[in-house]
């Protein structure tokens, strides 16, 4: 193969394999810390829903989630619901996410309400 | 006359090792415990390997747990999570499950973690010996000793409650009588018996120390509050939770 064909392969690889890997990391990370209390499927119906006086949040509730910004999100994950005016069930989780996974869990989480939206383009700020 | 060689050869080398099992309680850990759980460290350092996780790790029990609780609970083994180790197991969330029952959409537990607990049960005289091989463990030393209970700030039960439901959350997660609280915790009600007040001080305070990758936040707990609510759960323990039934 010509090296400038490899050097193409190799982008493109990197172009398809970069963010999945992402993904792939931030589903697990939603599957290890969020399912508890929001759901297998991030419909808010978690596990420990019955001991729960505040239902969590439905992550695929569209109408909801996207009268929130990203910022909102990212803090809510980082500093817990009270930096958001929410519940303090909602805890902050800046000590376990590094701050990269923080932000590949506020994509996660876009992809579970919004997926229209980022087709289309929408900027969620 | 090779044979009888062979099982000579055999009885020489097994036997020592067999002796020695039934006395030396890192002898036992090593032979029964060590396949489940972890006696050498480190713990996971990624999320992959945590869910790798069958058994809680036992590398740090010398500072974690309660001698007398060990040796109690070797010999009569119960559950002490009631989502089991590894959640990621235990948690059914099938859609079809879901309008089922009106009210009840959520996901529920199910499998082997609905039926007691299978673990092995030690003889009394082999859990004492395993109880202090365990309690030899100590790589995190560091960590608790800064660590003192202050007895003096006591709070009764229903402030206690209020602490750890409605300031900190931590109901949530955690059960503070059976069947009363999250399940994917281990249960709190009897965390006194079972853990060293010093653990509790450092874990709360922070347990990524302890469990790098470990499900439960750090919860930002004020230092006066990290006292009530350690106090309050030695409390918690000692009351009997089986006198209502």
């Amino acid at each position: 193969m010509q090296p400038i064909k490899i050097l193409f392969v190799f982008a493109t690889l990197m172009f398809i394999a970069t963010p999945a890997a992402y993904a792939e990391v931030a589903f697990m990370n939603y599957k290890s810390y969020c399912m508890q209390c929001h759901g297998m499927h991030g419909k808010g119906d978690g596990v420990n829903v019955p001991a729960m006086n505040v239902r969590p949040r439905d992550h695929s509730d569209n109408k909801y989630m996207m009268t929130r910004t990203n910022t909102e999100i990212y803090k809510a994950i980082k500093f817990g619901g009270p930096a958001v005016n929410k519940s303090i069930k909602m805890p902050g989780w800046g000590d376990v996410l590094t701050e990269e996974e923080i932000n590949q869990m506020v994509g996660h989480i876009r992809t579970l309400c919004c997926e229209r939206e980022i087709l289309r383009g929408v900027n969620f700020k | 006359m090779k044979r009888v060689l062979i099982l000579a050869l055999l009885v020489v080398f097994s036997s020592p090792a067999l002796s020695s099992a039934g006395e030396d309680g890192a002898g036992i850990l090593k032979q029964r415990c060590a396949k489940c759980h972890d006696l050498t460290g480190p713990a996971p350092q990624t999320i992959r390997k945590l869910w790798e996780r069958d058994a809680p790790d036992l590398f740090y029990a010398g500072n974690k747990f309660r001698r007398e609780w060990l040796v109690e609970w070797m010999q009569k083994p119960v559950r002490v999570r009631p989502a089991g180790v590894n959640y990621l197991r235990t948690i059914n969330s099938s859609p079809t499950q879901k309008k089922e029952v009106e009210g009840k959409n959520y996901d529920i537990l199910w499998g082997s973690v609905l039926k007691p607990l299978r673990h092995l049960a030690l003889k009394p005289a082999e859990a004492t010996a395993v109880a202090d091989a365990l309690m030899k463990l100590k790589p995190y030393d560091k960590y608790v000793s800064g660590m003192n209970l202050d007895t003096s700030m006591k709070v009764g039960l229903d402030k206690g409650e209020v602490l750890f439901d409605k300031v900190y959350g931590c109901l949530s997660c955690h059960q503070v009588e059976p069947g009363f609280g999250g399940y994917t915790g281990a249960e709190v009600y009897t965390a006194g018996r079972r853990l060293q007040p010093e653990f509790m001080l450092s874990y709360i305070t922070r347990p990524k120390n302890w469990d790098p990758k470990i499900w439960m936040p750090n919860g930002n707990v004020k230092p006066a509050d990290l006292q009530k609510i350690v106090n309050y759960l030695i409390t918690l323990s000692k009351e009997d939770f089986n006198a209502a039934n």
